[in-house]
C-alpha cells in the first residue's frame, strides 16, 4: 500500500483553526489563559513546530522507548545495584526522584494548557504529545524508585515529598507552580518549554545520566536520558512562540517570562543539581564538575539559542556565571547541616580526596567553604556531633525559598536584598530573586516562607522538633550523614599518618 | 564545545544531536561523517551520551543511516535515542537536519 509522506498531509490534518459561532473568539481564548498579550489569532498563523510528529509515530516511538527502559530495568534487577551502591549515589536517587516526579504531573497539566488555549494549531498538537509524555515521567519515576520502597522508607518521598511542607519542597513546588500550574499557554510554553526544558532538564536528565552511568547505575542513567528524549521534542514548543512575539513588538515581555524562568530555574539547580554532582556521587565516577556539565549545556548550548531566536542575555547574566562557580558549595553545606530536615542523606563529600578535586575544579575552594568545613571536621573529630547539627531553621528567600547564603572568607560578605512590599518586609538571597518578585508583587505577595510560617506560629512546638513534625519528617525518614561520618576517620588517618 | 572560557563559551555555532549510546550513536556518528564531508565532525563521548557536532550545519540521511545500522531504519526512530540536540532542527522523513540560523 503506498502511503503519503507525513509532510503531504500534516498541516490539513492539524490544521484546527475552525471559526466559533456558539461563542466568540475572546471567550474561547481568554487572554488569561492564552496570555496572547493581546495578539490577534493571525498573529499566530504563521506558527511553523521544527519538531514534527503524528500521533501514529507518537505512538510507535513511545512504545519503543518505553520498552527499552522497562527492559533495563528488568534485566538489572538482580544486579544489586542498590546493596552495592554508595549511600551518596542513592541519596542522588532519592532527592531526584522526590523533588521530579510528582512535579512531572504538574508539568502535564501545563501542557493540558497548551493543548486547550494555544492559539497555534501546531502548538496544540505538539503540546498534546507533551501532555502525554509529562504524565510517562511521572509514572516512570514513581514504579523505579517504588522498588526501593521496602528496603529504604527514604524511598517513599518520592511520592509523598510533593504533599508535605518539607523545606527543600516548599521550594521546588514554589517554582514549578509559578512556570507550569499558573502560566497562561503562552507563557508555559515560553518559561517551561523554551527556557526550562531546551536549557535546565539537560542538566538533570543528560549531565546526571553521565554520572550514573559512570556510577554503574545503568537503569537510572537509561531511564532519564529516556525522558529527555521526549522532552527534547516538546521543548520545541517555545521557539516559534519567542519568535512571533519578537516580530509583532512583544520582545520586551518574552524576555522578562524567560529571564524569570532562567533565574529561578538556577536557584533550584543550584540546590537540586549542585550538590549532586560535586559532593554525592562518589569522586571516581564524576564525569565532569557541575560547572563544567553548566558551560557545556546552559552556555554553550542553551544561551547561544537566546540570542539565535532573537532575544538578549538575561540582564543578570554576569551575576549568573559568577553564581555557577559559588552558590551550590553554599546550598550543599546547608542541606548537609540541616540534615535531619531533608528527605536524604546528603554526602558531605569533603574527605581529603574530595576537597583536592573541589580545589582543583573551583580554585579557591579551601579558602572559602572549605574554612567552614575545617570547622565541622574539627568538631566531628572530637566527636562534638551535637556542634555538627543546627538548632534553628534556616533564613530562607522570599522568592527562591532556599537558604540565604554567600561566600565564606576573611570578611563578613553576607548580603540580604530586603524590600518592602505594602507594609510586609520581604528578603531575598539576590538580586535575581527580588527583581523576580517586583515583576508581579500580586503574584507572590501572600506566599509564606518556612520562616514565616515559624514566626506565624504555624510550627508547634517552635523548635527544631515541632519543625520536623511541620515537614512530615519521622524517624528513619530524616537525613543524615550518608556515610556516617567515615570521611572524618579518612582525615584522622591522614593526620596520624602526617604526625608519624 | 569551540571555547573553554565560560563568558565566551556561548559564542559558537555548533549544531548536531546529542544521543544516548549505543548502536544507533555509533552508526550516526558514521552517517554524519559520510552526509557531511566537506566538514569536520566532532565527537565527544559522555559514557552515557555521545555528543556528535560541527560548524553550521549538519545533514542525516536516513539511507546513510540504514546502510551504517546494518538494518532497515525509519527517521522517526532517531527519537528513541536523541535526548537533545545543538542549533534548530528540521525532521523530513528522509532525513534530519540541524542548523544554526539567527533570526533576527
Amino acid at each position: 500500500m503506498t502511503v503519503l509522506n507525513r509532510l503531504d498531509w500534516y498541516n490539513i490534518a492539524r490544521d484546527t483553526n475552525w471559526t466559533p459561532t456558539y461563542v466568540s473568539d475572546k471567550d474561547l481564548f481568554p487572554e488569561e489563559l492564552t496570555c496572547a498579550f493581546g495578539l490577534p489569532a493571525e498573529a499566530f498563523e504563521e506558527y511553523d513546530e521544527p519538531y514534527k510528529t503524528t500521533y501514529p509515530e507518537y505512538v510507535k516511538v513511545q512504545r519503543e522507548k518505553d520498552a527499552g527502559a522497562y527492559s533495563v530495568k528488568a534485566a538489572l534487577e538482580r544486579s544489586k545495584m542498590y546493596e552495592n551502591a554508595s549511600p551518596g549515589w542513592l541519596s542522588v536517587l532519592k532527592l531526584h526522584f522526590g523533588a521530579i516526579a510528582r512535579g512531572e504531573y504538574s508539568a502535564s497539566s501545563a501542557e493540558c494548557r497548551m493543548v486547550r488555549f494555544g492559539r497555534a494549531p501546531g502548538m496544540r498538537n505538539m503540546a498534546t504529545f507533551g501532555m502525554m509524555d509529562e504524565i510517562r515521567h511521572s509514572q516512570i519515576q514513581l514504579f523505579f524508585p517504588h522498588q526501593y520502597v521496602s528496603k529504604d522508607r527514604q524511598f517513599d518521598w518520592a511520592f509523598k515529598s510533593y504533599d508535605t511542607n518539607e523545606w527543600a519542597m516548599i521550594a521546588a513546588r514554589h517554582f514549578f507552580d509559578d512556570m507550569m500550574v499558573t502560566r497562561g499557554a503562552v507563557g508555559v510554553g515560553m518559561m517551561l518549554t523554551f527556557a526550562f526544558e531546551t536549557g535546565f532538564t539537560n542538566m538533570q536528565f543528560l549531565g546526571l545520566a553521565a554520572d550514573a552511568a559512570e556510577a554503574g547505575d545503568w537503569s537510572f542513567s537509561s531511564l532519564i536520558s529516556s525522558i529527555q528524549t521526549d522532552e527534547s521534542r516538546h521543548a520545541q514548543i517555545g521557539g516559534p512562540l519567542v519568535q512571533i512575539l519578537v516580530k509583532n513588538g512583544k520582545k520586551a515581555e518574552a524576555q522578562k517570562m524567560v529571564d524569570i524562568s532562567i533565574w529561578r530555574a538556577w536557584k533550584l539547580f543550584s540546590i537540586l543539581t549542585g550538590p549532586v554532582m560535586d559532593y554525592y556521587t562518589p569522586l571516581e565516577h564524576r564525569k565532569q564538575s557541575f560547572k563544567e556539565f553548566m558551560q557545556e549545556w546552559i552556555v554553550g548550548q542553551f544561551e547561544r539559542s537566546l540570542l539565535e531566536l532573537g532575544l538578549d542575555k538575561p540582564w543578570f547574566w554576569d551575576d549568573f556565571l559568577r553564581e555557577i562557580d559559588e552558590q551550590h558549595h553554599g546550598m550543599h553545606l546547608g542541606v548537609w547541616f540541616w540534615r535531619p530536615t531533608v528527605w536524604w542523606d546528603p554526602a558531605a563529600g569533603v574527605s581529603p580526596a574530595e576537597r583536592q578535586w573541589l580545589e582543583e575544579k573551583y580554585p579557591g575552594w579551601n579558602d572559602t567553604w572549605g574554612h567552614c568545613w575545617d570547622v565541622i571536621t574539627e568538631n566531628a573529630l572530637e566527636g562534638n556531633m551535637a556542634k555538627t547539627l543546627p538548632e534553628t531553621l534556616p533564613v530562607v528567600c522570599n522568592m527562591c525559598q532556599l537558604p540565604i547564603n554567600y561566600t565564606p572568607g576573611p570578611k563578613w560578605t553576607m548580603r540580604d536584598f530586603p524590600l518592602t512590599h505594602a507594609g510586609r518586609d520581604y528578603h531575598f538571597c539576590s538580586e535575581g530573586c527580588r527583581w523576580v518578585f517586583e515583576q508581579e508583587p500580586s503574584r507572590y505577595k501572600d506566599h509564606q516562607s518556612l520562616v514565616d510560617r515559624f514566626l506565624d506560629g504555624q510550627i508547634q512546638p517552635p523548635d527544631l522538633g515541632g519543625a520536623l513534625k511541620f515537614m512530615g519528617l519521622s524517624p528513619g525518614e530524616m537525613g543524615d550523614d550518608a556515610l556516617k561520618f567515615a570521611w572524618v576517620e579518612e582525615v584522622r588517618a591522614d593526620r596520624i599518618k602526617k604526625a608519624s | 564545545m569551540s571555547s573553554h572560557h565560560i563568558s565566551t563559551a556561548h559564542l559558537n555555532n555548533r549544531v548536531g544531536p546529542v544521543l544516548r549510546q549505543g548502536a544507533l550513536a555509533k552508526a550516526v556518528v558514521e552517517a554524519a561523517e559520510a552526509d557531511n564531508p566537506d566538514r569536520v565532525i566532532v565527537v565527544e563521548d559522555k559514557v552515557a551520551y555521545v555528543r556528535i557536532s560541527t560548524d553550521g550545519e549538519m545533514i542525516l540521511r536516513r539511507t546513510t543511516i540504514e546502510e551504517m545500522l546494518g538494518q532497515p531504519f525509519q527517521m522517526r526512530d532517531l527519537e528513541v535515542e536523541l535526548s537533545s540536540f545543538a542549533g534548530r532542527i528540521d525532521n523530513a522523513e528522509e532525513y534530519i537536519r540541524f542548523y544554526f540560523e539567527k533570526t533576527f
